[in-house]
C-alpha cells in the first residue's frame, strides 16, 4: 500500500529540508522562547491565549505576531519558541492533516494528529540540542470520541501529555503558573465550571500579570489596537474571538 | 517489430480501440457551474468517483477504479508538494493538468508495454475572479479546457450530448435545480451511449429512462461550493441533498 504520510512524501521527493547543524559545537543550552501562551479548560471547551510580542534578545521585533494558530477545524496549536521552526512545523502539521483527509478519505484521528506533531518536534531536536530553533508547543482540540476539547502539551523530546485544567508555556509562564493554581483551587469558581465570559477575563488578565513582570511578553494597546489571541475549542469547531470582543473585556472590567 | 513505423503506428491504434472499447460502458461523469460554484455529478455501483484534490480543485474519473486511485492520488502529491513549497494560491488547475496529469497520462499511454491509465478524467478548480474552470483528460494524455460545462463518458456523441444539454441550461441556477439539471444531462448521456445511432432523446424519453435507472443506481454528487467558510471548497452532497433532486423520479 502506498504511503498516506505527508511527511514521507516529502522525504521521497527530497522535498523535506535537512537538520540544519551549526558549524560550531554544542551551545550551552538554553530556553529562548520569549513569549506567554496558556490554554484553559471552561465549561463548554478550551480557550487558547497568546500576547502578540516576538523578541529577539532584548529587542522587541515585532508587536503583532500571531502564535496560536488554527491546524484544521477542530484543532489549534500555540507556539513557544523560535518563530521560524515553529511556524514551519504548524505549516507542516496542517497539511500533514489536510493530506490524509483526501488521500485516505476519512479525517485523521486525534492521536494520529498528536503522534504527527510529535514527529516533527522530534526532527528537530538536532537544532533544538544546540539552542536554536526550539519550539514547545500546546495543542488543543476538540476529541469526537470522547466528546470534549482537550489541552496537550509537548517537551523537546516530542513527549505528549494531557493535562487537564490548564497549561502554560513560555518564558513568562511560570509567573501565571501558579496564579492559575491558586484561582483553580481556591478561587470563587474552579477554571472547568467558568462560562465563556469568565475564562476570557481570567486568560487576558493572565496575560497582562505575565506582561508585567516577563519583558519578552507584551501587554495590549489600545491605542495601536494590539490584542492578544485568543482561539476557541469546542464541539462547534474553532473560532477566533473577536478583537471587538477583546476590547469590551479590557475597556470595561480591566481598569 | 515495432521498428516499422507502420507497426508502431498499428500499435497505437489498437491501444486506442482497447481504451476506448473498455471504457465504453462507463457512467459518465457531468460537470456544470451553479450559483454558488461548480456542481460535479455521476452515478456507480460502488467505488467513489468524485474526489477532492486541493481546496478549490476537485477530480472526478471513469475506468478503471485502480487507476483512478493511481491518478488521484498523483494529483493530490503533485497539487500539496507545491502547496507545501510555495503557498496555496499557487496551486493552478491549468498547471496541474499541463505539467501533471497531461504529461503522466500521456507516457503511460505511449509505452507500448505497459498498460495506459484506463480512465478519462475530469478536474475542475473554482477561480477567485468567478470564472470556474473545467478540464477533461483522455486516456491519451490529451487535455481540453472546457469553460460552461464538460463532461467524460463512453462516447464522444455521449459527451457532446451532455455539454450540449448543460450549455442550455442557465448557469447562476440555484444547487437543488442545477442538481435536476445534470441529472438529466446525464440521462441525456446515457441514452445517447445506448443508442445505436446515437440520437439525441426526448425530454419525456430521459424523464422516462430516468425514473426507471435510478432506481439500482447510487448517484453521487459533489460541490466545490464557494460560499463554505472554510479554506476547503469542496463538499460530497449528503443524501437529504440528493433525495431532494432524485424525489421527482421515484415517485411514479
Amino acid at each position: 500500500m502506498e504511503s498516506c504520510d505527508f511527511l514521507d512524501m516529502l522525504r521521497e521527493g527530497g522535498h523535506l529540508p535537512e537538520a540544519t547543524t551549526m558549524a560550531q559545537g554544542k551551545r550551552d543550552f538554553e530556553s529562548v522562547e520569549g513569549t506567554t501562551i496558556l490554554a484553559v479548560r471552561y465549561r463548554d471547551g478550551v480557550l487558547v491565549a497568546g500576547d502578540r510580542r516576538a523578541t529577539m534578545g532584548n529587542l522587541v521585533v515585532y508587536d503583532r505576531a500571531d502564535k496560536v494558530l488554527s491546524i484544521d477545524d477542530d484543532s489549534v496549536m500555540a507556539i513557544s519558541g523560535s518563530p521560524a521552526t515553529a511556524y514551519e512545523i504548524a505549516r507542516m502539521l496542517e497539511m500533514s492533516v489536510q493530506y490524509y483527509r483526501r488521500t485516505q478519505l476519512q479525517k485523521l484521528s486525534l492521536d494520529g494528529k498528536l503522534r504527527t506533531l510529535s514527529r516533527l518536534l522530534r526532527q528537530n531536536l538536532q537544532m533544538a540540542m544546540q539552542g536554536v530553533g526550539t519550539v514547545i508547543p500546546i495543542y488543543a482540540a476538540y476529541d469526537e470520541r470522547d466528546q470534549q476539547s482537550k489541552i496537550f502539551f509537548y517537551d523537546l523530546l516530542g513527549a505528549t501529555f494531557e493535562c487537564v485544567d490548564f497549561s502554560t508555556t513560555g518564558s513568562g509562564s511560570h509567573i501565571i503558573r501558579g496564579a492559575l493554581y491558586y484561582l483553580n483551587r481556591w478561587g470563587e469558581t474552579p477554571i472547568a465550571e467558568m462560562d465563556e465570559a469568565a475564562a476570557l477575563e481570567l486568560v487576558v488578565k493572565m496575560l497582562e500579570t505575565a506582561a508585567e513582570y516577563d519583558t519578552a511578553t507584551g501587554g495590549y494597546r489600545a491605542t495601536a489596537r494590539i490584542y492578544p489571541t485568543v482561539m476557541r475549542v469546542g464541539a462547534e469547531g474553532i473560532r477566533s474571538v473577536g478583537e471587538d470582543e477583546l476590547e469590551a473585556i479590557f475597556q470595561g472590567r480591566m481598569s | 517489430m515495432l521498428e516499422e513505423p507502420y507497426r508502431w503506428v498499428e500499435a497505437m491504434r489498437n491501444r486506442r480501440d482497447y481504451l476506448d472499447d473498455q471504457l465504453r460502458g462507463a457512467s459518465p461523469v457531468v460537470a456544470t457551474h451553479y450559483r454558488d460554484g461548480v456542481l460535479l455529478l455521476t452515478t456507480t455501483p460502488g467505488p467513489r468517483k468524485v474526489f477532492e484534490v486541493y481546496n478549490e480543485i476537485a477530480f472526478a474519473a471513469i475506468g478503471h477504479p485502480a487507476d483512478i486511485e493511481k491518478l488521484r492520488k498523483a494529483v493530490i502529491d503533485i497539487a500539496h508538494l507545491e502547496g507545501f513549497n510555495l503557498s496555496a494560491s499557487d496551486v493552478n488547475l491549468q498547471r496541474l493538468v499541463s505539467f501533471g496529469i497531461g504529461p503522466l497520462v500521456k507516457e503511460a499511454f505511449d509505452e507500448i508495454f505497459r498498460s495506459p491509465f484506463l480512465a478519462r478524467v475530469l478536474v475542475a478548480e473554482l477561480d477567485p475572479s468567478g470564472d470556474d474552470v473545467f478540464y477533461t483528460i483522455d486516456a491519451d494524455g490529451s487535455f481540453v479546457r472546457a469553460g460552461r460545462a464538460a463532461a467524460v463518458g463512453g462516447s464522444e456523441e455521449c459527451v457532446d450530448a451532455i455539454v450540449e444539454y448543460l450549455s442550455a441550461e442557465p448557469a447562476d441556477a440555484e444547487l437543488a435545480v442545477a442538481l435536476d439539471g445534470a441529472l438529466k444531462a446525464w440521462g441525456c448521456g446515457r441514452l445517447v451511449l445506448d443508442s445505436e445511432e446515437g440520437e439525441k432523446p426526448s425530454a419525456e424519453q430521459v424523464d422516462e429512462y430516468l425514473r426507471g435507472a435510478l432506481k439500482d443506481l447510487q448517484v453521487e454528487a459533489g460541490v466545490l461550493d464557494r460560499s463554505l467558510p472554510t479554506k476547503s471548497k469542496f463538499r460530497l452532497l449528503g443524501d437529504d441533498e440528493l433525495q431532494d433532486a432524485l424525489g421527482a423520479y421515484s415517485g411514479a
